[in-house]
């Protein structure tokens, strides 16, 4: 291998400013003795520079994609927690309605007493007692009213 | 860590804390680069512009994540490497490498491809251009990484190591090693008469 060929080895690391000390040296030193190395140097060189102009390609404006992919994005992942935000107040809900079904028998709804009617009048206090008495004897039947109904008739009679 | 740094970190803060426009502006400022990474990886436009969304959204995603809000954009780079790396596993992506090489036009026949003289005041010629995304589009997909994000996205070598998770020497490595095989491909167009 001729010296030329060795040189030629290094000369695009010289070219890119990579090489150093020693090594810079001896290429400095047989470029300056060297036309043809010398040549082949500048064409390095060249290619550089046009690689230099060439410049990055017009790129297409698509931010408004990336925008829509990343807010659909976020959409997506607050989804969730709004259906499962729906999921717990649904639940409370049905617990209420649960609860207050099985509450309402439990809770016993005070019986009508003579005490609770006080403020009616003798006539219809003892009209009630009548009824009372009657529906307490058979409480599944009409027939509390029409004794009821055949006691004043006596009364009356 | 610079104006431009803190200006970064601050917008990083304000999108992991959620502020969607905050993460719009890091968006504007760093969409181009990622797209130009991708699309020098997979090939296609369509497919490209796909990966640079889901990068985006998977940064969003993965923010509260990050540790270094200043290595945003290295960190986004890795994002989108994964992605890649996933397409080319799926088989979804190709790299379309045009089946005209540069050996086969007549560099002769044409000018040199330059408007203007070498080096700095020159502008590209269209079959310049073409040429050199040819000759990108040559490299194996390592080199072309790390020549797209060094040389077109302006990256420094330390930031790409980060973002590749290599060492510095390595990143370095492959530039010269890219560099050397462009050489070859662009031939007749960086070849001069001045020696």
């Amino acid at each position: 291998m001729s010296k030329c060929d060795r040189i030629r080895r290094e000369l695009a690391y010289y070219a890119i400013g990579a090489l150093g000390g020693r090594s810079r040296r001896r290429v400095e030193a047989h470029l300056r003795a060297c036309p043809s190395c010398r040549a082949e140097l500048v064409a390095l060189e060249r290619t550089g520079a046009l690689l230099e102009k060439v410049g990055p390609e017009s790129a297409p404006d698509d931010w408004h994609m990336v925008k829509g992919t990343i807010e659909a994005a976020q959409l997506h992942r607050r989804a969730p927690r709004l259906r499962w935000g729906w999921a717990m107040g649904a639940a409370a809900l049905l617990i209420l309605v649960v609860g207050a079904l099985v509450w309402r028998p439990i809770v016993k709804t005070p019986a009508p007493t003579i005490v609770s009617i006080t403020q009616a009048d003798d006539e219809m206090r003892a009209s009630l007692e009548g009824h009372l008495a009657a529906v307490w004897a058979a409480p599944l039947a009409d027939e509390a009213a029409v004794g009821l109904r055949m006691a004043d008739l006596e009364g009356e009679g | 860590m610079n104006r431009d740094g803190d200006n970064l970190a601050d917008l990083v803060a304000q999108a992991r804390a959620g502020e969607l426009e905050a993460f719009e502006q890091l968006y504007r400022s760093h969409q181009g680069g990622i797209y130009a990474f991708i699309k020098h990886q997979v090939g296609e436009a369509e497919l490209a512009a796909d990966l640079t969304q889901q990068t985006f959204v998977r940064a969003w995603q993965s923010l509260p994540r990050l540790r270094k809000l200043g290595a945003f954009r290295a960190w986004l780079h890795r994002i989108a490497a994964n992605l890649v790396r996933d397409e080319m596993k799926s088989g979804r992506a190709r790299l379309e490498v045009l089946a005209t090489s540069l050996g086969e036009s007549d560099p002769i026949a044409h000018s040199p491809g330059l408007v203007g003289d070498w080096p700095e005041e020159a502008v590209l010629s269209e079959e310049l251009r073409g040429a050199v995304r040819l000759a990108l589009a040559s490299l194996v997909p390592e080199q072309r990484a790390v020549v797209v994000m060094h040389h077109l996205e302006g990256m420094p070598v330390a930031e790409i190591a980060e973002a590749l998770r290599v060492r510095p020497g390595t990143v370095m490595s492959r530039l010269a090693r890219a560099r050397a095989a462009m050489r070859e491909c662009l031939g007749p167009y960086v070849e001069g008469n001045d020696e």
